[in-house]
């Protein structure tokens, strides 16, 4: 069944292509500098945060530039996937009550833009690693695998909450502070190592805490996960990606009625 | 199966409704059976055939379900009970837009639509200026749709649903709004897409195109099929129920 699933999603590639463009298209036609702002926009937050975390925290982590903007690349993708996923079935309410197709298309194609968007940012974090000399560890190989867990769970959240957000529409205010509250939280400005160690395993509960922890130490400290952190990430990722695949089908007749 | 292009067997579908508690039923409301406190039985045990190459009427007053219906055999929606099976490839064209997004322009439009149908991007490239040509759109390829008016979104959304050449096409209230110009090639265009002994189901207020184009026609009411035939009679009973004196008012 699963199998059936992904061959159906699969075939129908072209059309999740065509929105992820279209997202893109309406995203940067109208604005001035156009896709310029896909890079200008996490180069803005890095600047503020790396004046603010080098002089008043002082912050003592290794190659800090380099860490700060690679959570703030990894943490933007999974903040704008999961936004702009949980919008998309009523931001296209008029497409869905008109025609037929399968609807789980549409917050995947969410999280394939703002896929697209990361592979433009990545390209400036990897301008900053030769800028500055850095040499990555062989462990930087399993980044694309993180990047692909990090993209399942922003599908299967994008997946859930999608479909309830058209009954409940609180949804989305509540997870923009979610979101918020979630940069903090996460290893993105800081790093957990000087943390107390029962605060440290309280805060990698979260999945996105754990990808980002991993990305970090293998990107720049050539240190590979535990086993068990990458058990426990997979675990959590496709048990949030099933349920929400089920959560979706269960309701995707009920909620074209709703829009 | 293989004379009929669209079976409907006991169709049942019922709506819940929010309504505002502040607000009381109109005398009407509250004498159709179909209402209760809050749900609405839009339609009861329908039963139906429309055949391959026919032009199938349905008229019926506003919200008694004609849409609903239309929405449930292009499988939009899904009926409480009963079943729908079509044969072959469906476009539906339901009231205005069409799934076109406004941000987009005519070209853009026309590839996602077709994308949504299942098609190559080679198989729409292909067709994209002979859309733009009979929509008399060209000049318009570039231009979002936000700026078309009313009657441009429909002349495009119906010509890219006839070239893209589906066995039945769904057709629900959108040609009012063309000139007469295009009304008359949307009819020219019906009548070539009858030949080719495809189905089109068609939905509209307008009695007299129901006379001239379709072959059968069906009259909707309060949940259940009134009458079902040739259009001529068809018509007659849907003009019949405006002429009622209504009792329940009183």
């Amino acid at each position: 069944m699963v199998h059936e699933t992904i061959s159906q999603i699969w075939k129908r590639r072209s059309l999740i292509r065509t929105f992820a463009i279209n997202d893109l298209v309406i995203r940067y036609k109208s604005s001035g500098l156009g896709v310029v702002w896909s890079l200008l926009e996490p180069l803005l937050m890095f600047g503020v945060l790396y004046v603010i975390f080098t002089n008043v925290f002082k912050s003592t982590v290794e190659n800090y530039p380099l860490y700060l903007l690679l959570g703030i690349i990894m943490w933007s993708f999974f903040s704008r996937a999961t936004t702009m996923g949980i919008g998309s079935i009523i931001g296209r309410a008029g497409i869905i009550k008109q025609i037929y197709f399968p609807r789980e298309i549409l917050p995947i194609s969410s999280c394939v833009t703002a896929l697209v968007m990361m592979g433009i940012e990545f390209g400036v974090f990897f301008a900053f690693v030769v800028v500055f000399q850095f040499l990555p560890p062989i462990s930087i190989l399993i980044l694309p695998g993180l990047l692909f867990l990090l993209f399942c769970l922003s599908v299967g959240i994008s997946l859930f909450l999608s479909v309830l957000n058209v009954k409940f529409r609180d949804i989305q205010s509540v997870w923009g502070v979610v979101m918020y509250a979630g940069f903090f939280i996460s290893p993105v400005i800081y790093s957990l190592d000087t943390f107390p160690e029962e605060l440290r395993r309280f805060l990698l509960i979260n999945p996105v805490a754990q990808i980002l922890e991993m990305a970090h130490n293998s990107v720049l400290y050539g240190t590979l996960p535990s086993l068990s952190s990458v058990a426990y990430t997979v675990g959590v990722t496709f048990g949030i990606l099933i349920l929400g695949y089920f959560t979706f089908r269960h309701y995707q007749f009920k909620m074209v009625e709703e829009l | 199966m293989s004379d009929n292009a669209i079976e409907v067997r006991s169709l049942c579908k019922t709506f819940k409704i929010d309504y505002n508690k502040s607000v009381s039923h109109t005398a009407e409301e509250l004498n159709d059976k179909r209402y209760s406190s809050d749900k609405i039985e839009v339609l009861n045990d329908i039963s139906f055939d429309v055949k391959k190459g026919e032009m199938f009427g349905i008229v019926g007053r506003n919200g008694i379900g004609k849409t609903t219906l239309l929405r449930i055999i292009a499988g939009i929606y899904k009926p409480d009970s009963g079943t729908v099976k079509v044969d072959g490839s469906l476009i539906p064209l339901l009231s205005l837009g069409t799934g076109f997004d406004i941000e987009l322009d005519a070209k853009d439009n026309i590839i996602m639509y077709g994308k949504i149908l299942g098609f190559s991007d080679k198989e729409i490239q292909q067709k994209i200026l002979e859309i733009l040509r009979f929509a008399e759109l060209e000049k318009f390829a570039n231009v979002k749709l936000k700026k078309f008016s009313t009657g441009m979104v429909m002349r495009l959304a119906f010509t890219t649903a006839m070239q893209i050449d589906p066995d039945i096409i769904l057709v629900d209230e959108i040609l009012g709004v063309g000139d007469v110009a295009f009304q008359k090639k949307s009819y020219d265009a019906f009548m070539s897409f009858r030949q080719k002994k495809k189905t089109i189901v068609y939905v509209s207020q307008d009695v007299n195109s129901i006379n001239t184009l379709c072959n059968r026609a069906m009259l909707l009411n309060k949940g259940r099929i009134e009458s079902i035939g040739s259009p001529s009679k068809v018509v007659n009973d849907y003009l019949g129920i405006f002429e009622k004196p209504k009792e329940s008012i009183k």
